[in-house]
């Protein structure tokens, strides 16, 4: 807690002071590029809402942890009511190491190292906030999802004077058109089937991938806090703890293809073109030792030859051969078992139930 | 360390809220039971013989016997007691990175019956809660069909409509047990389950609406979400009986459960459940998508892994007492109760034993018993006061009997995180506090 009330007495003096000589003036059109670093989590600009981390409009001036309708963890919750504002020199030194500056917040985020940086998009963020530059450079509320799905029906067949269709039995909704299906159907098979033209290599695939991936796998894929591990785990499917990967348990490679397109980088996706997919595929393989040579281009034309190492290991449902389903005997009802029965596991030991006080990790997953 | 166990309040609060003058949570009460030692637990919630004044919840007039309550106006959509506060979902902080991708879990000690009230339904979503404007939500359908088409949900409610109650239960549900009893709760330990009525239209009937051609043996479906959750499924099941869900229990889905628009796959994992349904493509192969290859796939002890495991098998637990809900009432007569759900029909019969398996009693089976339902079991013990290890075994229609744990870990080993349905063993100690434990 004294650290905290060290850093409220900070913030509450910076107020006082006059900005300029917190910090260096950053620019703000370098921010807009930093913040790509921040995009994953979260949104600036007009309609901006709340995603993995809260919008960022009107942050200057915002008490810590107070956006609303965004769930935040309890200590950010308690910056604020311990006094941080965000102004330029509270959000220089969250910025810089956010884990340290407030113990326990919910940022998933290293940091930015360079102090430019930092000044940079702060720079950016003050262009959104309150009696600063309006926000000119604000992203587009919806994804590109959203605005196919807003695109208004050509024909209301529902109107009694239109011609009704002919197709099926109650010639209810209207003819799909080519535009549309275009737009939503995307799904690739492990065949090859729906994957489009284009191309990318393990090299730019990495410079993608560290923009718009690392920060929450982390530059090799090995997954930073608790966010999904992409790469390694080799041989240890057999292991007390597995690790699955699209290198070590993954069977095709379309399914990659096909995720990382549909719902990737989170909370923006659909904002990579197809070759950038292509490329951030093939770092992907890279990372999983499956292509060793950096200037290995995937293709449309080559997808299908790429084979993922577990791809033989999977086979249908069979539980109904396991002995307990398949003697379908009339269960005992007496004497079952020799002997009175003994505990041979707590939960206690291990006690991990949620509200203990204790944020302690568990085994097991859920996923 | 402690959650259930932690020694914190003491017993005045206990005996404040059985007087009915204070309101401490359900959490303090848990927390008081298990608190303070067996003696004092009872006495201070058996019932107690009337002072010679007799019982102030008696002989005083309450406030609600004297004062005019709430106007019609004051609730336009209802909310429960204020004395029911602590029953919500909750979730497990550490199972996942982020409360955008998680889950939470169905109260299943506080509800009774067979039907889950829509605001507990457990959540499990990818992206959060899509908040989706039904006058912008479209169905299409794709693929191998004669017409591919696009329906409003307009367009929707204008087809023959049904009603069905329905379990939904996470194939992860109980995951998190493989290796060992690990949460405390059954809540925790099962309530990524619920059961609704469902209203909507037979899947069958909008496919048949596209024509699906004879080669359409599979259908992916899709959610709108920013997940765009994918899943395949055998066009058998799929002209079987699901359906395309716009109601639940009568009123619209909860953002949370897909509105405007579910699939509703009977008896298979809640995965394949897609909400916010958007489109329904015909192939003629399975997809293979991250749900149903890196994900919901069961990898066994031989490092091989089965795919496309969609039923839920037979299962069942006891939801009181539990360790969320303690016995506080001391000896006497005690209503042991439970859930039971089989993803194969109707549940037949479900045994309780109260020695750990060594003995088992048929319980009663009360309320409707529908196909792919949870069914509600009671057994009405005199309990002497001893301790209790608490099992329940279930059995469906077609004879499959709920397994125990270890029978389930040989022939699968401890890795496999979905579709364990073994059988639960709750350890009610004398004062009443329950455990989650294993027994041999
Ligand atoms: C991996 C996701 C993630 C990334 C990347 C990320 N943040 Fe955050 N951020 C969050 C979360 C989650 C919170 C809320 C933390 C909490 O509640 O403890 C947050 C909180 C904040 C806050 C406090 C807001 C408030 O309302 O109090 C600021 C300011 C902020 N982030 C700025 C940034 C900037 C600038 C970047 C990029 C340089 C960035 N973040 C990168 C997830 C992220
Ligand atoms: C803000 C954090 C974040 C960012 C940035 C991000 N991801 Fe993810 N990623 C996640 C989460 C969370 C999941 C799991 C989602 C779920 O629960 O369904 C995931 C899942 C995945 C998976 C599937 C993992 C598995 O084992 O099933 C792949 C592959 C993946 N991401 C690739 C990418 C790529 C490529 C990028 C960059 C283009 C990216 N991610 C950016 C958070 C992120």
């Amino acid at each position: 807690m004294s650290k905290f009330l060290k850093v409220a007495t900070a913030a509450t003096l910076a107020l006082l002071i006059p900005v300029a000589s917190a910090s260096a003036e950053g620019d703000a059109a370098k921010g807009e590029k930093v913040f790509r670093k921040c995009k994953a989590c979260h949104a600036v600009g007009e309609g901006a809402k709340n995603k993995v981390g809260p919008h960022l409009n009107d942050i200057m001036g915002r008490t810590a942890g107070s956006a609303e309708g965004f769930k935040y963890s309890k200590a950010m919750v308690a910056a604020g009511e311990e006094g941080i504002v965000w102004d330029e020199e509270s959000l220089a030194a969250y910025l810089e190491k956010p884990k340290d500056y407030i113990k326990g917040n919910r940022m998933s985020f290293a940091g930015l190292r360079k102090e430019d940086d930092r000044a940079d998009v702060i720079a950016y963020l003050k262009t959104f906030s309150e009696g600063t530059e309006s926000a000119a450079a604000a992203e587009p509320a919806a994804g590109p999802s959203q605005q196919a799905a807003a695109v208004s029906a050509p024909a209301d067949t529902n109107m009694a004077d239109a011609p009704r269709p002919t197709h099926g039995v109650f010639h209810l909704g209207r003819q799909a058109t080519a535009e549309e299906i275009a737009a939503w159907d995307i799904d690739i098979r492990p065949d090859g089937t729906g994957l489009p033209k284009g191309k990318g290599t393990v090299t730019q695939g990495e410079e993608i991938f560290a923009e718009a991936c690392a920060v929450c796998h982390g530059d090799f894929g090995e997954g930073r806090d608790r966010w999904p591990v992409l790469a390694g785990g080799q041989d240890t499917l057999k292991a007390e703890r597995p690790v699955k990967t699209i290198g070590s348990y993954w069977p095709y490679l379309s399914t990659v293809y096909d995720y990382v397109r549909r719902a990737m980088p989170f909370g923006d996706a659909r904002s990579l073109s197809d070759d950038d997919v292509y490329a951030v595929t093939a770092y992907l393989l890279y990372l999983n030792d499956v292509v060793s040579d950096e200037d290995f281009e995937l293709s449309s034309e080559n997808f299908t030859e790429i084979h993922l190492p577990n791809e033989g290991n999977f086979f249908m449902d069979d539980r109904e051969e396991e002995a307990h389903y398949a003697k379908k005997d009339e269960p005992c009802m007496t004497d079952c078992k020799p002997g009175p029965a003994e505990i041979t596991m707590r939960a206690r030991v291990l006690d991990v139930t949620p509200e203990g006080g204790d944020d302690e990790q568990g085994g097991g997953a859920v996923d | 360390m402690s959650s259930l166990s932690g020694r914190k309040k003491s017993i005045p609060q206990l005996a404040e809220r059985t007087s009915g003058v204070a309101n401490p949570s359900r959490r303090q009460l848990l927390t008081t039971g298990l608190a303070v030692g067996a003696g004092a637990a009872m006495a201070g919630l058996q019932a107690r013989p009337a002072a010679a004044a007799g019982d102030p919840a008696i002989t005083e007039v309450q406030d609600w016997n004297r004062y005019l309550g709430d106007g019609v106006d004051a609730r336009p959509y209802g909310t429960p007691s204020q004395y029911e506060e602590h029953v919500v979902r909750r979730n497990v902080a550490w199972l996942t990175a982020d409360p955008v991708s998680s889950v939470n879990f169905t109260p299943l000690h506080e509800l009774d019956g067979i039907i889950t009230p829509n605001g507990l339904c457990f959540e499990r979503h990818h992206a959060g809660i899509a908040d989706v404007d039904p006058a912008k939500h479209r169905l299409m359908i794709d693929g191998l069909v004669d017409t591919p088409l696009v329906f409003t949900m307009e367009d929707l409610k204008r087809f023959p409509r049904e009603n069905k109650v329905y379990f939904l239960e996470c194939a992860a549900n109980s995951g998190m047990e493989w290796r060992g009893a690990q949460l405390n709760g059954c809540q925790f330990t099962h309530g990524m389950v619920h059961c609704v009525v469902y209203t909507g239209v037979k899947l069958r009937t909008i496919l048949e609406e596209a024509g699906v051609k004879t080669s359409g043996k599979w259908l992916l479906a899709e959610g709108a979400d920013a997940s765009a959750m994918s899943r395949s499924i055998p066009m058998e099941k799929a002209l079987d009986d699901c359906m395309v869900a716009f109601k639940m229990n009568g009123e619209a889905l909860r953002p949370e459960q897909g509105y405007p628009l579910r699939l509703v796959v009977p008896g298979w994992e809640g995965n394949m459940w897609v909400k916010w349904l958007r489109r329904l493509e015909v192939g003629d192969k399975p997809w293979h998508h991250r749900e149903e290859t890196s994900k919901y796939t069961d990898l066994l002890a031989n490092g091989k892994a089965r795919r496309f495991t969609w039923v839920m098998d037979v299962k069942s637990v006891i939801t009181n007492p539990s360790p969320q809900a303690p016995v506080t009432h001391g000896r006497g007569p005690l209503v042991i109760s439970g859930l039971a759900w089989s993803g194969n029909g109707t549940v037949k019969r479900v045994d309780v034993s109260i020695d750990g398996g060594r003995n088992w009693k048929t319980a009663r089976i009360d309320g409707p018993s529908l196909d792919k339902a949870l069914h509600r079991f009671y057994l009405d013990i005199d309990w002497d006061g001893s301790e209790l290890l608490l099992q329940s075994r279930a059995m469906d229609e077609h004879g499959y009997v709920q397994p125990t744990k270890n029978e389930l870990r040989l022939a699968r080993g401890e890795n496999s995180i979905y579709h364990n349905n073994g059988i639960q063993t709750w350890y009610v100690k004398a004062d009443g506090v329950v455990e989650n434990v294993e027994v041999s």
